[in-house]
């Protein structure tokens, strides 16, 4: 969910194959922020999805709210995706209601996982994160083996951090800049995917002797559709607002 | 903080034996909500004490490291939610063992609801829909459940807990009622309302319910407290350009539908 740009929302729901998808937004590493969930609707509530979302903190409010519910809701999802937030409490709260279990499940039953920062990371066997302070390793579900290291554009000491720990045995993985994501089709990386042309993604592995390589990866950029033809006869007006169509009188 | 009536926290507040307390606030139970972390700034930030927050979901790099930030506090005061994201969250960041160190080093420990379920040795929480018994931090030997006349189903499944031995005998706390312990024992009840009590519930030799009412001193009236929370808001992101009266429109809408049991339907959101 960027800001001004429904690019990699777009492809997510592209992705799914589902002409109107089941998309469940899981806020939990945010705290289940409002504002977040409201933004999600927003973004999500148009006729190209099926929209709802799982809050773990309120769970008591919800009627008729069971344990078991849940997890019959997620597994039913075309698409899942995590917001993003602390990755420590995201893991905390999931683990403690039983989501870990439910979302492997959900994966190997081919439901579509995705996310965003804290909701890329948790996929992942390790994650470096930078909230508390010092970048440190935390482990995620682990459902792609590999390590993970998000906003790599964005801070550069976690790039270094990221590269440190590799060296230091954290298993082999991927850097990924804000704008880019990384396609999994099972454990197997298919292609990386940007919603900013100069957005990218690094394979970072260790070598035999301890030395740390890092290779830029082939990225593909999302070009905005292109604008719809104006057929002939028809004047399309931009005023900043949506288009409006103005016949020609002639 | 009870709204209207911080007779409770200004109770807490006077626990702590010097000038100017430092008082720190985990909203965590709650998912750090703003309506939480605004009402305590509201509260606390109006009184002479130095007020700071916790929030799990939103450390940033440069925040005091989680152990000092703790142990430094003579006030702690932990915010309603779910027990059993609160008590699972302070174990993933450590929490939970530093506030076992804050209790051996004299913290005032304070809380509601959740947040005061949380350091009893159990208690009965509706984390996840139902009310179930669950176990806390153990600081305190006994038990406890809260909203005890207004959600009575609570007391049910607390009743039957203590009776089969899943949660020790403890206590039933309504609303505006307040339970002080001090080395473990309980010292004192407190009420900020006339009709809220305590309720110690006990089973005997012959595995039946002994309940005992429990009335508390009523607390003075405090006024309630007037501005303040401007420096301890910290906000998380701009909510997409919304305006706070938008949004807060779009919440009761969101929390509304939540209640109804379903999320379907969101088109017709806005």
């Amino acid at each position: 969910m960027e800001p001004k740009n429904p690019m990699m929302d777009d492809y997510v729901l592209d992705l799914s194959g589902v002409e109107r998808p089941r998309i469940c937004f899981l806020p939990t590493a945010s705290g289940d922020a409002d504002h977040y969930v409201v933004r999600f609707y927003r973004r999500f509530g148009g006729a190209r999805a099926e929209p709802s979302h799982v809050s773990l903190f309120r769970r008591d409010t919800t009627a008729g709210a069971v344990e078991g519910d849940i997890e019959q809701h997620l597994l039913s999802q075309d698409i899942i995706y995590v917001g993003g937030g602390s990755l420590k409490s995201l893991l905390g709260a999931w683990r403690a209601h039983g989501l870990d279990r439910t979302l492997e499940r959900a994966w190997r039953g081919g439901v579509l996982l995705c996310g965003l920062s804290a909701g890329s990371l948790c996929w992942f066997s390790d994650a470096v994160t930078a909230f508390h302070g010092p970048s440190e390793r935390v482990k995620g579900l682990g459902l792609l083996p590999f390590s993970n290291c998000v906003h790599y554009d964005g801070e550069p000491e976690r790039r270094v951090a990221f590269r440190e720990l590799v060296v230091g045995g954290v298993p082999a993985g991927y850097g990924v800049d804000d704008g880019a994501a990384l396609v999994f089709r099972g454990t197997e990386l298919e292609e990386v995917v940007t919603s900013k042309p100069n957005a990218t993604a690094y394979s970072v592995r260790r070598g035999e002797s301890g030395e740390v390589y890092e290779r830029r990866l082939d990225a593909r950029y999302l070009a905005p559709p292109a604008p719809p033809v104006t057929p002939p006869g028809e004047v399309v007006v931009h005023d900043g607002r949506p288009a409006a169509a103005v016949r020609d009188p002639r | 903080m009870e709204l209207g009536m911080p007779a409770l926290d200004a109770f807490i507040l006077a626990l702590a034996p010097v000038e100017r307390p430092r008082v720190l606030f985990l909203p965590t139970a709650g998912g750090d909500p703003r309506e939480d972390i605004a009402r305590f700034g509201r509260v606390f930030g109006a009184w002479p004490c130095r007020p700071q927050i916790l929030s799990l979901f939103r450390i940033e790099a440069d925040d005091e490291p989680l152990e000092s930030l703790i142990l430094s506090q003579d006030i702690i005061y932990v915010g309603g939610g779910s027990l059993h994201n609160l008590l699972a969250l302070w174990r993933a960041h450590g929490v939970a063992d530093l506030m076992l160190e804050a209790n051996a080093r004299g913290t005032v420990l304070a809380g509601l609801s959740a947040g005061a379920m949380c350091w009893m040795e159990g208690g009965v929480s509706t984390s996840v829909g139902i009310p179930a018994p669950i176990d806390g931090l153990g600081l305190v030997s006994g038990s406890l459940s809260v909203h005890a006349r207004q959600e009575p189903e609570r007391g049910v499944v607390y009743r039957q807990a203590v009776q089969s031995g899943r949660l020790p005998a403890g206590w039933t706390a309504d609303d505006g009622c307040g339970l002080l312990f001090r080395d473990g024992r309980l010292e004192e009840v407190v009420v900020s309302r006339e009709d809220a009590v305590a309720t110690h519930v006990d089973v005997d030799a012959d595995g039946m319910l002994v309940e005992t009412v429990l009335e508390g001193r009523r607390l003075e009236p405090v006024p309630q407290a007037v501005g303040g929370d401007g420096p301890l808001r910290r906000e998380f992101e701009p909510g997409d350009g919304l305006g706070p009266r938008e949004e807060r429109r779009l919440v009761r809408q969101i929390r509304a539908r939540t209640r109804a049991g379903g999320s379907r339907g969101w088109r017709r959101l806005r």
